[in-house]
């Protein structure tokens, strides 16, 4: 519900979210550059879940609280379009080496 | 699931862009977002009645601070914000109003405003009895000073209403209601309004008394005047009811035998004990002064004029107090008309034949005893005689036929000696007067009718 809430009051700010992660996402798949550890993999999901647990429990107050709300929902939109890019790029990159 | 860790790893560039994005976001919507739930915080309040509601939206955190009239409401205002959607946490401030004991609640009229003041149970009560109040108030300045407490008495409304209609009747006063019991003091704006309170204080609901009621009452007046020039006795202020005011009607009617009554009474209640008597005596006096005027205010009798010779004076002084009901007082400032001229006596007996032609001289029923009523034109009678101090006057009663002769002849002498001795008593010198009694020997009408037998039964004053 509240959810819902957030989505319809700042839709424009999470399809951008959503969009940033698709473009992110699309391009991770070629990308040959070095991605985090598996470590720091690790500490940023820790640091996620902790962030989740804050806000499901109320624990920042007021705006704060508000703030962290909206930016995992926005985060969670951005993972959301990065999984979709990266999967879309790569069922593109599967096409062409089989085509190849 | 090897696959999205590898390509989860390269997704934190677009991390930085969220952040401006995230940014964006809280500095362009967190302002509306607020403005968006206080104002639908405030639609969901809409019903519940509360007092000094107050609410601030930081984030989606409502902060509520409010005074409720009872536990229930004060519960259900702060579920109701809760079911906003949006909300995410609510600090509740709210508490219940304070609980007067006792539940005081005035009314107060002074010479500019009426002023409310005390307690009422809701904002809905108070905002009636303050428009009750400038309903009754009629153009004067109202001032609500009331203060919203709980523990109201039941039907507290009903009698607030009650008791603020009750202001427009007086000039000044205040009237408090401290939990059931009612106390009024003040002055009434006129006449009758405190015997109007009074009456509608027994309209109270159930369960209220009326503990003290002070209200005083402007002087209950009654004024006549006399006017030989005009002729006319002129009655003014009020009387109870139209009974006495038929009574003093007759009474005037009886005892002015020459004048005009003009007739300016209005009814009202709020007289005092005895009135109706005090009238008529004070009237019985006022009759026997050539120019006077007489005014009663509440239980004093003020009496001045002139009374038609020296004797008249001293009894009109005299005996105006013991004819009062107990408890009333007396003022009377008579004084003495000069003597008019003195005339013939052929002018004498012209005099006293147009006197004795507008009104007769009464007796008790089948006595000798002169009817105070009979009194003014007594006094003209020895004014007219003293006028005339070389003529002797016969004094001359006479009756109808009824009845036997011998008794009809004692009657008529009996009373011509009464009047007689009435008009010694006056100053007249006894050689002068002499009294005879024709019994229905010398009728001037038939005696056939009762009409006729009254015009009979006379007392005539003859100059020899």
């Amino acid at each position: 519900m509240i959810m819902i809430y957030l989505a319809t009051f700042n839709w424009g700010w999470l399809l951008a979210s959503g969009l940033v992660g698709l473009a992110m996402g699309w391009i991770a798949v070629v990308h040959r550059g070095r991605g985090w550890s598996t470590t720091t993999l690790r500490k940023v999901a820790v640091l996620i879940v902790a962030l989740i647990l804050a806000a499901v429990f109320h624990l920042a107050p007021g705006r704060a609280g508000y703030w962290l709300d909206l930016g995992l929902v926005m985060f969670a939109a951005y993972v959301i379009g990065c999984a979709v890019g990266s999967w879309l790029r790569s069922l593109v990159v599967a096409r062409h080496a089989a085509a190849g | 699931m090897n696959r999205i860790s590898s390509w989860a790893r390269k997704w934190w560039p677009g991390l930085i862009p969220l952040v401006f994005l995230w940014i964006g976001a809280i500095w362009t919507n967190t302002s509306p977002l607020e403005t968006d739930i206080a104002a639908r915080s405030t639609a969901a309040l809409k019903g519940t009645v509360l007092d000094k509601t107050r609410i601030s939206v930081s984030g989606r955190d409502v902060s509520l601070s409010a005074e409720a009239f009872s536990e229930e409401g004060r519960r259900s205002a702060v579920s109701q914000v809760e079911a906003v959607t949006g909300v995410r946490l609510i600090d509740d401030d709210t508490t219940l109003i304070r609980e007067a004991r006792p539940f005081e609640w005035s009314i107060e009229r002074d010479v500019v405003r009426i002023t409310l003041g005390g307690h009422a149970p809701l904002p809905a009560s108070k905002a009636r009895l303050a428009d009750a109040a400038r309903a009754a108030a009629a153009g004067t300045e109202v001032l609500d000073q009331m203060i919203l407490a709980r523990g109201a008495p039941p039907r507290f409304d009903t009698a607030a209403l009650l008791l603020i209609d009750q202001i427009g009747r007086l000039k000044d006063g205040k009237i408090t209601l401290s939990d059931t019991a009612v106390s009024l003091t003040g002055m009434a704006r006129e006449i009758g309004n405190r015997e109007a309170i009074l009456a509608a204080l027994k309209n109270l609901p159930e369960g209220y008394s009326v503990k003290e009621n002070a209200i005083k009452a402007p002087p209950y007046v009654f004024r006549a005047n006399k006017d030989p020039v005009a002729n006319t006795v002129t009655l003014e202020g009020y009387v109870p009811d139209n009974n006495v005011h038929a009574a003093i009607v007759a009474a005037v009617g009886r005892k002015f035998f020459a004048e005009k009554l003009v007739d300016n009474l209005k009814a009202s209640a709020g007289a005092p004990q005895g009135f109706q008597n005090a009238v008529v005596a004070a009237l019985g006096a006022l009759s026997r002064v050539s120019t006077g005027s007489l005014m009663l205010s509440d239980r004093e009798v003020k009496l001045s004029g002139d009374a038609l010779y020296a004797v008249a004076a001293d009894q009109i002084r005299g005996g105006i107090g013991g004819e009062l009901p107990q408890g009333w007082s007396v003022k009377a400032d008579v004084s003495v008309k000069p003597v008019a001229s003195a005339v013939d006596p052929t002018v004498c007996q012209q005099l006293f034949f147009e006197l004795l032609g507008k009104a007769k001289i009464r007796f008790e029923s089948g006595r000798a005893t002169i009817d105070k009523d009979s009194m003014g034109l007594l006094d003209k009678l020895i004014e007219t005689a003293l006028r005339c101090p070389t003529a002797n006057i016969e004094v001359a009663g006479h009756t109808d036929s009824d009845g036997d002769n011998n008794t009809n002849m004692a009657l008529s002498e009996k009373r011509a000696q009464a009047v007689s001795d009435y008009l010694i008593k006056a100053g007249l010198p006894p050689d002068r007067l002499k009294a005879v009694g024709y019994g229905s020997s010398q009728p001037v009408a038939a005696n056939d009718t009762d009409d006729g037998k009254a015009k009979n039964r006379r007392i005539d004053f003859v100059v020899k």
